[in-house]
């Protein structure tokens, strides 16, 4: 009698208990870069974005290959020239139980401009005139003029709610609100726990996800900086996964049993930039004296530079094969990028030709700039720029410095020749030949970050049409000739793909490698 | 410590005689002496010219100790990420290394020891000016200052010494003061400034001679502060740009490399840099034991 | 009396001042502000936007009067990064920083210390030539060399203690302690050992010197001849002696630990106010830089005030005018 009435509870607690440790699974994350605050539109950094998507989701979502795919939205199309229609998805649940409709949508738009910090989320909905509700699961959205890519835009359009988020929506209010929990209710797969700003991010399970539910309840993302550190902390296993390990601990990583190394492409490409300005300041002869032209503004001066780089080299050294040669500014599959452009051929004895038929059969001298602290090897594959363009007798100077003084001087045009990577987050051209390849004209809104004043009339030309074009295929075709005709030109030659690297522990979880480097919990789970 | 009977004729000779007894140090300046010279003649001892991108190959990259390069000669110390030969590396870094130490210690030494000097002879508002801007100085943290001035500045060897300077000048002045204030009082200074001797030479000939040992011991310890000081700037990010190696930014460069097997390219420099500041600290302890007046008895 | 007090207070007072000028402007008029804080893709418009937003347009001199005017309301702006004010941001991961510090500091003296002395009482023995050169090493070579060591032998090596973080944490009045746990503890141990090297150094060699000084005066002679023994003299003596210059230095040192922990979290990624400076400077987030350089002179304006104090109480000669 005894002996029943006692073991009964027992038994039951045990069962209860192991069932409970069988589900209580929870995934530590080790990762490079926090977010700035839990307010989703407060910052357009990648990590920042990266944090948000865990809770809170975008109205159009960006998949693995950064194509893009319903979100919160399930379908959209251009009703007239400046309207689209975007459908969004029923069913939803906020995570404090409310539903999601289009007042949520609207709300979150029109609060972007309010509280936007310096890394200004704005350009996403730069196009947006207005909003209108048709009913709660339609919007039209009102653009000014023609806005073909505006779903691309998209991607990073946060939804928050409208009910918990409304007092929490200016400057001075909304870090507050969003970073103690009272307005950080989302759509996402998991729920905000706690945050420490550099800290940690802990989240709970939304078990009523639209998705599914996740395989972790829960999910811990811990910001670790430092390349070394994080390593050591996924090796003393203190997290289950890292994301950015650098090229040079993954060749390690191969060989280490205990650890499993996951490399995901990167839509990130290393491109050379050469000024195209009448008179450049930091090109000399080799005496030290000026030269009477800029030597870039030769097309058999560029076309040598392309032929002294070995990318093969590059990338199997440099890179210690994390990378892969590119011939253009997108990567491979992306909309826009072409594939009958041919791969340079690396030849420095041909660059010497070119470089003497040019007339400059000594060569020049010229100071290289990039960034040191951006990419993984961003200042490494400048040196290695700097020694194959001085062994065909460019004399390079290199100088790789921090990001913060490089990408203002590049703005201010003070460089001649200068290099960074530059990704396609939006998966069409649109965004990086219209950003780079047009003049520089903000009259059209075109050729913002094009530093070298390179000027094509063609380019330019295509380029303005393809932006009005609202037929994808069409505009396709007009993207990848204007893509060849700008490689042609070789102002702008693109050196190297990047490829990330993710680290976890051997066997123990799965996920797929986002192009955008992304790391998701949602999408990692325990291994089969 | 014994007093000498005073039977050797010149100071530097006493000086010497009674430093030659500590032989951890004399070998310490051995080493000094040696690591200068290695400094100075860089060019000449090294196998490659690390800053001539001529002559790099990227194929020699990340070689261990012992590799016979492109260039065929062998490698002692192996290869950095770009293909420099490690030695030669740390040659040219040593040469780096010190130029700072030695300029950041010369630049504080003169401007520490006037200002020290200044305030001590002219006294009243001035001294009270001068030494109170001193003690805040001694008191606030040099790397945080070394810190914000080269991320204001930016990156250069003249920010950077700038930085040191503007940390380290403070000891200086602190020690030329004390001594001179100490000196300033002693009768053969009065007398010598009844004369029609000008100000300047009394002060010259006579005070600054005297307050030179102290000056010594403190010049010591601020080249090591330096070097280690520019060392940590690089590691941190903060130091010289990464074309233009010190000690510092050698081990900098190599620590992403420690965890997975390579550990030459960050041991080495760091096995030197650490050479360099021991050796130089062993000779400053003894110097500043032997000038310590306290410990004659 | 009073008036010493007051006097100095003034200069104190005055001192703040300056440096908040200097700080303020050197800050904030070197280099553009503006450029760091906006991604490179920002538009003519969003670039003026953020402008304005963040009162950049204003006179510099107009941007200090208002600095100051907030500053003395407590109120030292918000960061350009995170949007949060910055004393709040600040005081939140000064705990974790001065846990560090006090541990790594007391540890450091109270170990130093006592090294320290013996190696100056017998300093022909064995032991104290050992603990010498120790010193030296731990003096000279550079703190991020000795903590990236400590992390591959003790985490990665041999996986006895963590190789960075902080560990669990307990509320006491409020505020989130580590060190109570043994978690806490052990996340603490290598940032302390790394932060406190220096310092052991340091406080090596300052006691072996003092104590070598001090054994050799006449006070010593005297109290051997009247035939104390030397346990007596040790304590009632030397110790009192050494006290003063160890506590100056302490209070000074303390203040240059907390710098040096600048370096020891970034290696250690303790999220202390440490990383806090290094991240913004690294990022130019200028209120961050500009509100801890001004707390840090505060305080070194403060504890140059106090050992003052300290100092006139004790020494008669200082509170009646003599020089500094």
């Amino acid at each position: 009698m005894m002996n029943r009435t006692f073991f009964a509870p027992l038994a039951f607690t045990l069962g209860l208990t192991a069932a409970v440790a069988a589900s209580a699974q929870t995934l530590t994350m080790g990762v490079r870069g926090g977010p700035e605050s839990l307010d989703p539109h407060f910052s357009a950094l990648g990590s920042h974005a990266e944090a948000a998507k865990h809770i809170f989701d975008t109205l159009v979502w960006s998949g693995t290959d950064l194509q893009i795919e319903p979100g919160l939205a399930t379908s959209w199309k251009p009703i007239d020239e400046d309207t689209w229609e975007f459908k969004l998805r029923e069913g939803v649940k906020f995570h404090d139980g409310s539903d999601f409709d289009a007042e949520d949508v609207k709300f979150s738009i029109e609060r972007i401009p309010v509280v936007t910090g310096p890394t200004t989320t704005a350009i996403y909905v730069r196009r947006v005139a207005s909003v209108d509700i048709i009913d709660p699961y339609t919007l039209h959205i009102n653009t000014d003029g023609q806005a073909a890519t505006l779903p691309n835009d998209f991607i990073r359009l946060f939804i928050v709610s409208s009910d918990a988020a409304a007092d929490y929506s200016t400057p001075e209010t909304a870090s507050q609100g969003f970073n103690s929990g009272a307005a950080t209710i989302g759509t996402g797969p998991y729920k905000f726990v706690s945050w420490v700003p550099n800290g940690d991010l802990v989240l709970e399970r939304n078990d009523d996800y639209w998705r599914g539910m996740g395989a972790w309840e829960t999910v811990i993302r811990k910001e670790i900086p430092n390349d070394s550190s994080r390593l050591a902390a996924l090796k003393a296993g203190q997290v289950d996964i890292i994301n950015y390990v650098s090229s040079v601990d993954y060749l390690a990583l191969e060989r280490d049993a205990s650890i499993d190394a996951v490399t995901g492409d990167s839509v990130y490409i290393m491109n050379l930039q050469l000024d195209q300005r009448e008179e450049t300041p930091m090109v000399r002869a080799i005496d030290g004296s000026d030269l009477d032209e800029n030597p870039f503004r030769n097309i058999l001066v560029r076309q040598a530079i392309d032929q002294a780089i070995d990318r093969e080299t590059m990338v199997d050294i440099v890179l210690e094969g994390l990378g892969r040669p590119a011939n253009q500014m997108m990567p491979p599959g992306f909309f826009g990028s072409n594939d009958s452009i041919p791969m340079s051929e690396y030849n420095p004895d041909r660059a010497r030709e070119l470089l003497t038929e040019a007339g400059y059969p000594e060569g020049f001298e010229v100071d290289l700039y990039c960034t040191a602290d951006r990419l993984p090897g961003d200042a490494a594959i400048c040196q290695g720029l700097g020694q194959m363009l001085t062994q065909v007798g460019i004399k390079t100077n290199v100088n790789a410095i921090s990001r913060t003084v490089y990408f203002p001087a590049q703005a201010r045009l003070d460089y001649s020749m200068f290099m960074n990577g530059w990704g396609t987050l939006t998966g069409e051209a649109s965004y990086t030949l219209g950003g780079l390849a047009h003049s520089n004209d903000p009259e059209v809104k075109l050729g913002a970050f094009n530093r070298i004043q390179y000027a094509n009339p063609e380019v330019d030309m295509l380029l303005q049409a393809g932006a009005k074009m609202m037929d994808p295929v069409e505009r396709r075709a007009t993207y990848e000739e204007a893509m060849e005709k700008v490689m042609a030109d070789k102002a702008y030659i693109s050196i190297v793909q990047l490829q990330t690297v993710w680290a976890a522990q051997a066997g123990m979880l799965e996920f797929e490698p986002r192009f955008d480097e992304d790391t998701l919990a949602f999408f990692i789970t325990p291994a089969s | 410590m014994s007093t000498r009977p005073n039977t050797t004729s010149t100071p530097l000779r006493r000086f010497w005689a009674e430093f030659s007894e500590n032989k951890i140090a004399v070998v310490a300046l051995i080493v000094v002496a040696a690591l200068i010279l290695l400094a100075v003649f860089a060019p000449l001892v090294s196998p490659q010219n690390p800053y001539d991108l001529a002559n790099l190959s990227l194929r020699d990259a990340r070689r261990p100790p012992g590799f016979v390069g492109s260039g065929g000669y062998t490698h002692l110390l192996g290869t950095d990420p770009q293909g420099r030969d490690l030695l030669s590396a740390i040659f040219y870094g040593l040469r780096i290394s010190i130029q700072i130490g030695l300029a950041a210690g010369f630049v504080s030494l003169t401007i520490g020891t006037t200002l020290g000097i200044l305030a001590a002879y002219v006294g009243g508002r001035v001294e009270a000016l001068i030494m109170r801007m001193v003690d805040l100085q001694l008191s606030f943290p040099a790397i945080l200052l070394a810190l914000v001035i080269v991320a204001l500045l930016g990156q250069g060897k003249a920010q950077l010494i700038g930085a040191l300077v503007a940390a380290q000048y403070a000891y200086f002045a602190r020690t030329a003061y004390g001594a001179a204030k100490a000196e300033r009082g002693k009768d053969y200074i009065e007398a010598a400034l009844a004369t029609p001797l000008s100000a300047r030479l009394v002060v010259l000939r006579h005070m600054l001679p005297n307050c030179t040992p102290p000056l010594i011991v403190v010049a010591t310890v601020q080249i090591a502060n330096s070097i280690s000081l520019e060392a940590t700037l690089s590691f941190l990010g903060l130091g010289l740009p990464v074309t233009e190696p010190s000690l510092g930014m050698l081990i900098a460069n190599g620590f992403p490399y420690m965890m997975s097997g390579r550990n030459w390219i960050s041991v080495y420099p760091g096995i030197a840099l650490i050479i360099l500041i021991v050796a130089i600290n062993l000779v400053g302890d003894q110097v500043r034991d032997q000038f310590n007046p306290r410990l004659r008895k | 009396m009073l008036g010493f007090v007051i006097q100095r207070f003034l200069q104190a007072v005055m001192v703040m001042a300056v440096m908040s000028v200097i700080v303020f402007f050197g800050v904030y008029a070197i280099g553009n502000p503006i450029d760091i804080v906006i991604p490179p893709d920002a538009t003519q418009e969003i670039r003026a936007e953020a402008i304005r937003r963040l009162g950049l347009d204003r006179p510099l001199y107009e941007q200090y009067f208002i600095f100051i005017t907030n500053l003395l309301q407590g109120d030292m702006g918000r960061s350009f990064v995170y949007n949060v004010p910055v004393l709040e941001l600040i005081g939140g991961r000064l705990p974790a920083t001065l846990e560090l510090v006090l541990i790594s500091v007391i540890s450091a003296t109270v170990l130093g210390v006592t090294l320290g002395i013996y190696a100056g009482y017998r300093p022909d023995s064995w032991v104290s030539k050992t603990i010498m050169a120790v010193s030296v090493l731990g003096f000279s070579v550079p703190s991020f060399w000795v903590g990236l060591i400590l992390i591959l032998f003790f985490a990665v090596n041999l996986g006895w203690l963590p190789a960075g973080g902080r560990g669990e944490t307990v509320l006491i009045w409020g505020t989130a302690w580590s060190f109570p746990t043994l978690n806490g503890l052990s996340h603490i141990a290598l940032p302390a050992i790394n932060l406190a090297l220096f310092k052991l150094a340091m406080m090596i060699r300052l006691a072996r010197a003092g104590t070598r000084e001090i054994m050799l005066t006449d006070t010593i002679k005297f109290a051997r001849a009247a035939g104390l023994s030397e346990a007596t003299i040790l304590r009632r003596h030397l110790l009192k002696l050494i006290s003063i210059p160890i506590i100056t230095v302490f209070g000074l040192e303390l203040g240059s630990t907390l710098a040096f922990a600048v370096v020891t979290e970034t290696i250690f990624s303790w999220p202390g106010v440490g990383k806090l400076i290094i991240d913004s400077i690294a990022v130019l987030d200028r209120p961050v830089m500009v509100a801890y350089l001004i707390l840090v002179a505060f305080l070194f304006v403060t504890i140059n005030f106090v050992i003052d104090l300290v100092f006139a109480l004790i020494d008669p000669r200082v509170r009646h005018g003599a020089s500094a």
